[in-house]
């Protein structure tokens, strides 16, 4: 009994973890705190994933979310420190434009799960090994491969990096040639 | 609690009611944040959702009579979430350097240049 009832235990735990926290990283105050609490909820995304049993998954959460992707947060946090610490909060009309669309989309996307196809669907088994699954698709030249995405993931992810150098870049680098004419 | 536990097991719908409020807070942060960098952490935590929905489908969804069992598509869709996820941070922390070096600010009701 104990083996069917602690994954629906772990479920309710890592869905209260991510909803409070994720409450916090939109209405907290402080910049810094919201992508603490980010983490948290990745973090508990990257649980949400061992429960699905995607540990490959997991571990790329990890990785990429909660060790790349925050840290890069917090450092744009801290490049762009304004002089008031606190954010202000957002004015009645914008709170309520966002609510109204927030539970919208909520409302909507409720009334499409009730749909009989979604309905007591069992888990599919998955294969034995998914890490070797995942690659076998991710390299794979066939008709249900992933070849060519995975080649444009990598162009995107250079052509990222290559734009984001260029964009951060001091433009007095651009301009000095100018300047030493003048 | 163990009884109710029992009898109400998991199912697909509790999974999507978990990502969906995940993705509608999202939402909602990011139309309300006003600092950039909120909007964008409000915008990872969309993409966060849907990516753990992909996984859902994949699990839950996956049609077995076309081999179900050994296609892990959601899970592939997943890692390129992911990546154009961390591809989208990159450009906006960019943006974010070089918009706070030209106005001093990275305040989205303040930035309404292209309005006049």
């Amino acid at each position: 009994m104990l083996a069917s009832v602690f994954p629906t235990l772990v479920f309710y735990l890592l869905a209260a973890i991510s909803l409070s926290l994720a409450w916090s990283v939109v209405t907290g105050r402080r910049i810094l705190r919201a992508a603490v609490s980010l983490m948290g909820v990745l973090a508990a995304s990257a649980g949400l994933y061992l429960l699905l049993d995607s540990p490959f998954l997991a571990g790329v959460q990890v990785l990429v979310y909660v060790g790349g992707i925050v840290v890069l947060l917090v450092f744009a946090v801290m490049l762009t420190r304004t002089t008031e610490l606190l954010e202000d909060h957002p004015t009645r009309g914008r709170q309520l434009i966002g609510a109204v669309v927030a539970l919208t989309f909520f409302g909507l996307s409720y009334c499409m799960m009730t749909a009989p196809a979604f309905a007591d669907r069992a888990l599919s088994a998955l294969p034995k090994n998914d890490v070797a699954a995942i690659g076998r698709a991710l390299l794979d030249t066939g008709e249900n491969g992933y070849a060519l995405p995975f080649e444009v993931v990598s162009l995107l992810l250079l052509a990222a990096m290559i734009g984001g150098i260029v964009i951060a870049r001091k433009p007095a680098a651009l301009s000095k040639p100018e300047v030493h004419n003048g | 609690m163990a009884e109710f536990l029992t009898t109400h097991g998991l199912t697909l719908q509790h999974w999507l009611v978990l990502t969906s409020a995940l993705f509608s807070i999202g939402l909602y942060g990011m139309l309300t944040r006003r600092n950039a960098v909120g909007v964008l952490m409000s915008l990872e935590l969309c993409l966060n959702a849907a990516a753990v929905n992909f996984v859902l489908f994949n699990r839950y969804l996956a049609p077995t009579n076309l081999g179900g069992a050994e296609r892990l598509d959601g899970a592939v869709m997943t890692i390129f979430v992911i990546a154009v996820a961390a591809a989208e941070v990159v450009v906006g922390m960019a943006i974010f350097v070089a918009m706070y070096a030209e106005r001093r600010t990275v305040d989205v009701t303040r930035l309404d240049a292209l309005k006049d």
